[in-house]
């Protein structure tokens, strides 16, 4: 670890000062960070706190208006929101099913959606691969079996870590992205980048601009959603599999469905196929297997995580049917 | 003896100190002018080093440097066998084999110089697992690969193959496993040409001991070692520190200052010893009514790199291998190999979780093949009093395993679950597949053999000047529960308060060597120590009529403070005494192997998802008989960790190898099971079997009997023989994809 200079701006204006030169990196709640700076991936000359900043943490709105969420909001207060209790409890759900206690009570949603990929190659400083700046992957004929079974054909074949994004981008949600000279806004599923177009970073971040806001676009009429993963060990894991659904529900008949499925591809994707595999069809047991099925049909595993496909298979299905209120073991 | 203190649950000896924050461990402690080192290790797992560069990005004159050139004495890790350097010379066995030593007083610099090392090998082909070294592959160890075998013989197993109802025969793996100590391992040192002083985390300060003194070719008063508050070892500190002080005792005699050596997480999982692979092949014959005829087995360990301790490891689990129960011919042919990995070493069990693993499921094996119930299978050949086991040891004692079993089998419900699951199990519309499974077992505490006898460990105890009483022994707390339990052996054997007992702070230049901290032998061997020696002080008291025989603590005190005016100081030290009738023939491994034994049978319940083969324990029953028992709720933690410990060697710890490493040296990546993956784990301790406060250990106990038990209720739910662990989902539904 290097020594480095810390800055506790007190006001967004003053953050995007403290981050004009090009070592600064940004702290939220720190859990990523103060790893990546251990295992030497990275080597801040100033950290930049926004944890101290106010204006950055807030829920507002409701399901009529759309829900406005600053980016210093903890995945604890998240998951314990009334307002996310209804049509987007997707987003209450993941936040509640992110790491431990204690790491919810600090890890912002901000910090959620910048994390850097766990690959544990990239994560060990013995390794020097592709992300880092190499010219190996080393999970691609190594130890592969939590990483992508999508977009894993490119030079890095880490899932990207963010649990808090695949309930987003089911959402339909936009982040406001901001630096000292401009502001814009983008669609969370637009926001991540494949190892197709950049190697070294995870989203269109440029230097100097941050996350100001995260928008739920309004619910639409009769909007249900849900989230799920399934883990290895149950208190609390990473991911094998995580997916969440979104649809209009009219009886049991669905509409404008968005599945999200995360720890499935370098970037938390949208699945297209099972998305028309559901539309307009009344949802039942079997319709919900068959999404499973259809999501999982351009899977292409690596040689040790062919489990996945089968595991996103069931989590697809009891996905759709826990956001539809069915049973699916019934 | 009345007793008035064993058996009752006071509060820890150093309890409060942890919970409030006060214990210092090693990472805690700062000296002045400490600087701070790093070990530079091989990246090759097998070659002959050519030269050392050092990049010249790095000023190398602010740094020590630690070289073979800078090792006074030998260059050998005293052990079993003096095979393993301190710092590889010139051949290289293994990826994580440590070469230079680097410290500075600025931390931050350390690993951008460890990078900027560059060693030159002429890399040779390594071998990794127990086929390619059994295969000779490649030889690395001796002629054969063999750093150790044993055969244990009865009877004659080849007289039966022939006439036997049955014969049923199967292999069996197991995976290695990490300790994952609360705390990693880490050292200080002070050293110079005439002293060397190391404080840190450690089960044996008198193995260190042992391995420093050739290191620096001091002799034994100049050797200094000390215990500082340690979180945890599980085997794994007995004897890799060992390495660690000898390197900040390396660096700090060079730097002539103060240096401390902590690990990291990654390094300390990557670099240090893990419980050993193995592979079992299981063949026994049966008679059409379920009695074993003849159990034949082929142990084999995968040891890594060098000796270590692989070859007691073997021994445990030979011994351990056809379990509690009563057979004429036993043929144990047991060999630990040596492999390109950093070696394996000691880990809760000692070998006999492994052997008993492949035992315990090829019992369920031939079971299902005669079509009989795997508990009656088992209860039929249970050893009795009276009885010859696998070693020939007659047991003397009254052993009702079959009152243990019972007592499993009715809280856990076990006969009424059984009929549940399969109901359940037979339904459509269920998620998960539910079964019971049920392993029975025993422990030997204390070393195998003439072990004990070779140790000849010492424990002292001497009055306070308050007129207390201390207890000297180098038996070390590591969270178990020592210092709490001598105390109330002590106290109870003298008659007076708990609080009147101090345990001195295992340092070498204070205490005796009283044995390492492992084989669950310190209650039971060193605890018996404790309390003969503190009888001395009362002996002596008695005799210089300072007391009579009936006295309250205030008299003991009064008693004492009288003696030390008159005397000046009173120190008692007893040794290790072989109990009559234990015999032990090292050369054809038969007779006593253990003077105790501890007997359980474990009862497990898992729900396994049918989909994602997700496996969850829902319950568990571990009953157990270990004689008396010193402090309940201690006890009880002891076999929930352990329980615990075991189902994360069941389902979910996976040490993932590559290039003979460990790939997964994270704890994102290497999965343990918390406190809330855990079920229910009742505990159950029988009634003695003898009376008169005989005590055995328990500390490896709970390791033995919890895979078997959790993967015969795997089986017991889906069906499939599972023959392996750690059995992952993944597994599982390979399993269900070979039928299909
Ligand atoms: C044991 C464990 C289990 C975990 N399990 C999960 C899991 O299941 N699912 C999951 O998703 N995560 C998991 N995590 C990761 C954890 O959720 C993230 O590390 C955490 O959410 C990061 O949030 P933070 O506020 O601490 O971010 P920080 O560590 O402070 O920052 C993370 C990154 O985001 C950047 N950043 C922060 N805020 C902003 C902003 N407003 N604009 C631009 N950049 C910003 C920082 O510069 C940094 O690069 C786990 C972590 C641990 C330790």
């Amino acid at each position: 670890m290097n020594s480095f200079e810390y800055a506790m701006p007190k006001r967004t204006a003053d953050v995007f000062r403290a981050l004009e030169s090009s070592d600064s990196i940004i702290k939220a709640g720190g859990i990523d960070v103060l790893d990546l700076i251990k295992e030497g991936i990275a080597h801040p000359q100033r950290l930049v706190n926004i944890n101290s900043i106010d204006e950055l943490k807030y829920i507002e709105g409701n399901q009529t208006t759309g829900v406005k969420i600053g980016p210093g909001t903890t995945l604890a207060e998240l998951a314990s929101s009334e307002v996310l209790s209804g049509s987007y409890r997707a987003l209450a759900q993941a936040a509640g099913s992110t790491a431990t206690p204690q790491i919810r009570n600090s890890a912002t949603l901000g910090g959620s959606l910048c994390q850097r990929p766990r690959c544990w190659y990239f994560r060990n400083k013995d390794y020097h691969c592709t992300r880092k700046g190499g010219f190996t992957c080393f999970a691609v004929n190594g130890e592969n079996e939590n990483h992508a079974i999508f977009e894993n054909d490119f030079g890095c074949v880490m899932v990207h870590p963010s649990t808090t994004a695949v309930a987003l981008i089911a959402l339909g949600a936009k982040l406001t992205i901001a630096s000292a000279k401009s502001s814009r806004e983008i669609l969370v599923e637009d926001f991540f980048v494949t190892p197709r177009e950049n190697m070294h970073r995870e989203n269109i971040l440029e230097q100097g601009e941050i996350i100001t806001a995260i928008h739920l676009p309004p619910a639409a009429k009769n909007m249900v959603s849900y989230y799920y993963k399934q883990k290895a060990k149950q208190s609390f894991d990473w991911p094998i599999a995580e997916v969440a659904v979104s649809m209009q529900l009219d009886g049991k008949k669905c509409q404008n469905p968005r599945v999200a499925l995360g720890a499935a591809a370098p970037v938390p994707m949208r699945s297209k196929e099972a998305e028309s595999a559901l539309n307009n069809q009344e949802v039942t047991i079997d319709i919900a297997a068959s999404v499973g099925k259809e999501a999982m049909k351009k899977a292409t595993p690596l040689s040790q995580n062919k489990y996945k496909v089968h595991i996103f298979q069931a989590v697809i299905k009891r996905t759709v049917c826990w956001a539809s209120d069915i049973d699916p073991f019934a | 003896m009345n007793k008035k203190w064993v058996g009752t649950n006071v509060p820890r000896k150093e309890g409060i100190e942890k919970v409030t924050g006060k214990s210092k461990y090693i990472d805690d402690l700062t000296f002045p002018d400490m600087i701070y080192g790093i070990t530079v290790r091989s990246d090759v797992p097998r070659g002959t080093i050519r030269k050392i560069h050092f990049a010249d990005n790095i000023n190398w004159d602010e740094f020590t440097i630690v070289t073979i050139e800078d090792i006074p004495g030998e260059n050998v890790v005293t052990l079993i066998e003096s095979d393993q350097p301190f710092l590889a010379d010139k051949e290289i066995r293994h990826q994580q084999e440590p070469i230079l030593l680097l410290a500075h007083p600025d931390k931050s610099l350390l690993e951008e110089a460890r990078r900027s090392i560059r060693i030159e090998v002429d890399e040779l082909p390594a071998i990794f697992n127990i086929e390619e070294s059994l295969n000779k592959k490649q030889i690395i160890y001796s002629d054969d690969n063999i750093i150790k075998e044993y055969l244990i013989t009865k009877g004659n197993t080849d007289d039966v193959w022939d006439s036997a109802y049955k014969i049923v025969s199967e292999e069996y793996h197991t995976g290695a496993q990490e300790q994952l100590y609360i705390e990693n391992n880490g050292m200080i040192a002070i050293a110079n040409d005439e002293e060397v002083t190391v404080w840190g985390s450690m089960q044996c300060p008198y193995y260190i001991h042992k391995a420093l003194m050739p290191l620096f070719d001091l002799p034994a008063e100049k050797i200094r070692i000390i215990q500082t508050a340690t979180g945890g070892g599980f085997g794994g500190k007995e004897e890799y520190p060992s390495i660690i002080a000898g390197h900040a005792a390396l660096l700090a005699r060079k730097a002539q200052k103060p240096v401390k050596l902590m690990y990291d997480r990654a390094e300390d999982m990557v670099a240090t010893t893990k419980r050993h692979p193995s592979h079992t092949r299981q063949k026994i014959a049966v008679d059409e009514n379920g009695k074993l005829l003849a159990i034949d087995i082929d142990f084999v360990l995968d040891g890594g790199a060098y000796t270590t301790l692989s070859a007691v490891v073997l021994s445990r689990g030979a011994i351990h291998a056809a379990g509690p129960y009563a057979c004429e011919n036993i043929r144990i042919r047991a060999r630990a190999v040596a492999t390109n990995t950093p070696p394996q070493g000691a880990f809760r069990g000692f070998g006999a979780p492994q052997s008993i693993f492949a035992f315990e499921r090829h019992l369920d094996l031939v079971a299902k093949q005669l079509n009989m119930c795997p508990v009656e299978f088992r209860k039929q050949n249970f050893l009795q009093q009276g009885s010859l086991n696998a070693t020939g040891q007659k047991i003397e004692e009254e052993v009702r395993l079959d009152k243990v079993l019972d007592l499993a089998l009715e809280k856990s419900q076990y006969f009424a679950k059984k009929k549940q699951f399969a109901v359940h199990n037979s339904q459509k519309n269920v998620k998960t597949y539910k079964g019971v499974g049920l392993a029975s077992f025993y422990h030997g505490a204390g070393f195998t053999g003439s072990g004990e006898v070779y140790l000849a460990s010492i424990v002292g105890a001497r009055l306070t000047a308050d007129g207390k009483v201390k207890v000297l022994a180098a038996s070390t707390e590591i969270g178990q529960g020592t210092n709490t339990i001598f105390s109330q052996i002590a106290a109870d054997a003298l008659g007076i308060d708990y609080d009147m007992v101090e345990i001195e702070t295992p340092d070498t230049s204070k205490v005796p060597n009283s044995g390492p901290t492992v084989a669950s032998r310190t209650c039971m061997i060193v605890g018996k120590l404790v309390e003969s020696a503190v009888c001395g002080i009362r002996d002596t008291l008695l005799k210089s009529n300072l007391l009579t025989s009936e006295y309250t603590s205030q008299q003991f005190i009064t008693a004492s403070k009288k003696y030390l005016e008159d005397f000046g100081e009173l120190k008692i030290f007893v040794k290790y005494k072989p109990p009559a009738g234990i015999h032990w023939d090292e050369k054809n491994y038969r007779g006593s192997a253990y003077s105790a034994y501890a007997w359980a049978v474990y009862v497990a319940e898992v729900s396994v998802d049918k989909y994602t083969y997700e496996m969850q324990v829902d319950d568990f029953v571990a009953v157990q008989e270990v004689g008396e028992v010193v402090h309940p709720i201690l006890a009880q933690g002891q076999i929930e960790g352990g329980v615990a410990q075991g189902i994360g060697y069941a389902l979910y710890e996976d040490v993932v190898w590559r290039n003979g490493q460990m790939a997964n040296n994270q704890m994102t990546n290497y999965i343990i099971p918390t406190s809330l993956d855990a079920p229910d784990i009742r505990v159950f301790f029988s009634e003695p079997f003898q009376p008169g406060g005989v005590r055995k250990g328990i500390g490896e106990l709970p390791m033995d009997g919890t895979a078997p038990a959790v993967i015969s209720a795997v089986e017991n739910a889906t069906g499939k023989h599972v023959c392996h662990v750690p059995l992952r989902p993944e597994d599982l539904m390979m399993l269900y994809r070979k039928e299909t």
